[in-house]
């Protein structure tokens, strides 16, 4: 691999991974935490064309219970992969489809309204879509080589 | 800096090692924010759960029940629930009906009572009795308090005091006389969370600032008149004797003259007896508006509804409080509102319809985050977004924006009565002060009764200060 990048670089591309590590996990965690934590609600108030598949999630008991499980798992995974560099193009891709997923069930496109209180003013582009897109940048820039277990792995089972 | 591409396969250099654990620390620093998050959630779920403590037992106390209708039923059932009472009696002159029902109930929970129909007869008979309950119709509160603290009892007696300042008057001596305790069933004065809104938000925060206005309603839907098992009807002659003309009456009392008070005592009485706790003052004037507006007037002598404003002079200035109960719409359900120059509060005894304990601060008060860090109020609720923005094209500068909404964090599941009770059975064993002795009740009589004098006058009547002595 080529050395694009500066050290300057490397350290805030690797700073960028563990803050959105630290985000998927505890996000993860707090679901896990909460007693009775369930997607339900924001799947069941979904919008915009996906809308049906969303809320067949949210209706059925035992997808949802699923779904619950994928996602809190899921996103902990995660969360600890980006944090440790370890597998990071892997789980910056799973990243990237959940973070999807969330988005495309409450898109912030014109004329849709929430009951869920929103923290900003989103037209089209949202949060969501921003971290998204880091995590793509993560992906391909493949910022577990910098201060990450990927260079162990690498090193020791990688094709050279 | 780095050749990775030099390093052999299967081989690890020391510094590739070392970058590529670089940020397994993160996850012990992650580790450690948990934990902190941790204990402070559950510091603050703590807080939250306001249920009263378990006191250990104390020493055994005998109680009688006196008055087993519906509100006799609610305070019995708080009872059952409280550690350390032994139940020797139960009176209602309703033998076949109420009287009975109690007795079985208590007979459940393995108490052998002794019913009775004629309180006099209790008091002869049962010469253990500590204490005493009385549920009884306003109208018979004043003599059925005075004998009990007469014949040694200690008494907790269901709100109003009575429905005449005679006899409040006689209560207040009867316990002075007789050394003996008198609870008044103003049943929010033990209410853990009245008790932190009162203590620690207005007295020891300080967060409302001066309270210059107050407004507060119990607004109920229609409800019908209530009814009798026919075959259980008490015979006249009972009825005559104990102040009743007809079942009818026995049953509705009150909304009859001479009996009860109306809407504006059975309920406004618990929430202005706040008024004069929360301001700290007794009213120095009321307006009253009220009349059988709905309801036939023959069955309906009290009014249906009734809207009241109070002044107050409170150690701080002159307080304007508005109260309305009516009786043909339940919306909002019932809450009292204290506004101050810095904050909001609104409380309700009710746990349900969202009213139950909210505070906002005024944009231009000092921040609350002390007291959000002390665990007195909640963290403020984010603002809806949506809203703002869709009224922010149409925002007058000089409308102001809406405040922080933080909650009270005390929740309270268990019956709404048990704390009073509580406080007064641990008052007989010397623990705890009465929270509404007579004297306090004698006060809320007078603040309320004055409302149904004032819609009778048509006009502003004052309080003398002397009023509120006995």
């Amino acid at each position: 691999m080529n050395d694009k990048f500066t050290f300057v670089q490397k350290v805030v591309l690797v700073l960028l991974r563990v803050v959105i590590g630290w985000h998927f996990l505890y996000e993860g965690v707090a679901k896990l935490l909460k007693a009775n934590w369930s997607a339900a609600g924001y799947l069941a108030q979904s919008r915009g064309f996906l809308a049906p598949l969303f809320q067949w999630m949210a209706d059925s008991p035992g997808v949802l219970a699923v779904v619950n499980q994928l996602n809190i798992w899921g996103l902990i995974a995660i969360g600890l992969a980006l944090i440790l560099g370890c597998f990071t193009r892997l789980s910056a891709v799973f990243g990237m489809l959940l973070i999807l997923l969330y988005y495309l069930a409450n898109p912030p496109f014109v004329g849709y309204y929430y009951s869920i209180p929103m923290e900003g003013n989103y037209l089209i582009i949202n949060k969501n879509i921003v971290e998204l897109v880091a995590l793509l940048f993560i992906a391909v820039s493949n910022s577990g080589w910098y201060a990450g277990l990927d260079r162990i792995i690498k090193n020791l089972w990688g094709k050279k | 800096m780095d050749t990775p591409k030099k390093e052999e396969r299967g081989k690890l250099g020391r510094r590739d090692f070392l970058q590529g654990v670089a940020t397994v620390p993160v996850i012990g620093l992650f580790g450690y924010a948990l934990a902190k998050e941790r204990q402070y959630v559950k510091a603050q779920k703590e807080i939250k759960l306001g249920t009263t403590e378990v006191t250990e037992e104390g020493e055994e106390l005998n109680v009688a029940l006196l008055g087993a209708g519906a509100q006799g039923s609610v305070l019995l059932n708080a009872m059952l629930q409280i550690p350390g009472l032994r139940f020797r009696a139960v009176c209602d002159i309703w033998a076949d009906y109420n009287l009975k029902r109690a007795v079985n109930l208590l007979s459940k929970y393995k108490f052998e009572v002794n019913g009775y129909e004629d309180y006099r007869e209790m008091l002869d008979k049962e010469k253990e009795l500590d204490a005493v309950v009385i549920a009884t119709p306003d109208f018979w509160h004043s003599r059925h308090a005075v004998d009990c603290l007469n014949a040694g009892l200690n008494v907790y007696c269901e709100k109003e005091m009575s429905n005449t300042l005679e006899g409040a008057a006689e209560m207040v001596k009867g316990a002075r006389q007789t050394g003996k305790l008198l609870q008044i069933g103003h049943q929010r004065r033990s209410h853990p969370r009245y008790i932190h809104c009162y203590e620690k938000i207005i007295k020891e925060a300080g967060l409302l600032g001066r309270i210059v206005t107050v407004n507060g309603q119990w607004n109920r839907s229609v409800q019908e008149d209530l009814g009798w098992p026919a075959r259980y009807a008490i015979d006249t002659d009972t009825l005559k004797k104990y102040g009743y003309d007809s079942m009818q009456q026995f049953s509705n009392w009150r909304w009859y003259k001479g009996l009860g008070g109306g809407p504006i005592v059975d309920l406004g009485s618990h929430q202005i007896d706040i008024y004069n706790w929360f301001l700290q003052a007794r009213p120095r004037a009321v307006i009253a508006s009220g009349g059988t507006d709905y309801f036939s007037p023959e069955a309906h002598e009290w009014y249906d509804t009734v809207m009241a404003i109070y002044e107050y002079e409170t150690p701080e200035g002159v307080a304007r409080a508005y109260y309305q109960t009516q009786t043909t719409n339940g919306s909002l359900g019932y809450f009292e509102n204290f506004m101050g120059d810095q904050g909001t509060l609104v409380i309700s005894e009710s746990e349900a319809g969202g009213t139950a304990g909210s505070i906002y601060r005024q944009p231009n008060a000092p921040d609350w985050d002390e007291w959000v860090r002390k665990g007195y109020v909640t963290a403020p609720k984010i603002q809806m977004m949506k809203k703002e923005l869709d009224i922010s094209n149409r925002l007058d500068v000089r409308e102001s924006v809406s405040p922080d909404e933080h909650q009270i964090p005390i929740e309270f599941y268990d019956p709404y009565h048990k704390p009073h009770l509580q406080n007064f059975f641990n008052a007989i064993r010397g623990r705890e002060a009465l929270n509404c002795p007579a004297e306090i009740g004698y006060e809320t009589a007078v603040s309320v009764l004055k409302v149904n004098e004032a819609i009778a006058a048509q006009r502003r009547l004052t309080f003398d200060p002397a009023e509120f002595e006995i």
